[in-house]
């Protein structure tokens, strides 16, 4: 299993019903091959950076999943059929989760021993250091 | 641009360049999300493309990152591929 973030952008003239009624057809998918929903997030109108199919803003929503590449490709297979969609984007997160957690554990180590040791190292330094 | 260590030769007049420091680093930023526009909108300079190292400071670790989150960002519209 592993974390996705999915991001899409809903046609700005769709009316909050829709938007739900496809969060619960993609809800539905995800949960029925096995998938596993963390969080769904309605982020509101947004003004789009660029055009996208004529359009000029749109209304974000962000799944939050554990799935495999099966599930994946059957979701996204659904948002590019979807026409109220206009644009979505899949990614990893668990491998960055993992490497942040890597980081955090590595600097309380870190602190643990200067906190016995002699001098605290300023802030700068030792993000620095953390980063290597 | 000289590192501020090399050495000048004598007589030349020296001046000190301000050392750039990685904002990602002295604020202790781990994670650089597609997500946070307002963050990453300070590495994207009028004409939308990315600030250069060597103008913001970023190490290569972060700037590396930073690509790839600005790179994201563009392709869900959160950020703009090019301005007029």
């Amino acid at each position: 299993m592993r974390n996705y973030e999915i991001m899409f952008i809903v046609n700005p003239n769709a009316t909050d019903e829709e938007i739900d009624k496809i969060n619960g057809q993609l809800e539905a998918v995800i949960t029925g091959a096995g998938g596993e929903i963390q969080k769904i997030e309605k982020m509101g109108k947004r003004r789009l950076a660029y055009d996208v199919d004529k359009f000029r803003e749109g209304s974000y929503v962000l799944f939050a999943i554990g799935a495999n590449g099966d599930i994946i490709k059957e979701v996204e297979r659904r948002l590019r059929v979807m026409d109220a969609v206009i644009k979505y984007l899949t990614v990893r997160t668990d491998e960055d989760v993992r490497r942040f957690e890597k980081i955090r554990s590595y600097r309380q180590k870190r602190a643990a021993r200067r906190g016995s040791g002699e001098r605290p190292a300023s802030p700068a330094q030792s993000a620095e250091e953390a980063m290597q | 641009m000289r590192s501020p260590r090399e050495k000048r030769p004598p007589g030349q007049k020296q001046y000190y360049r301000r050392k750039k420091v990685c904002k990602f680093c002295v604020e202790r930023i781990d994670s650089i999300n597609y997500k946070d526009v307002k963050l990453l909108s300070q590495f994207v300079p009028e004409r939308a493309k990315i600030m250069p190292r060597r103008i913001s400071g970023v190490c290569s670790q972060h700037q590396r990152r930073l690509n790839d989150a600005i790179k994201k960002a563009r392709n869900i519209a959160l950020l703009p591929f090019a301005t007029e």
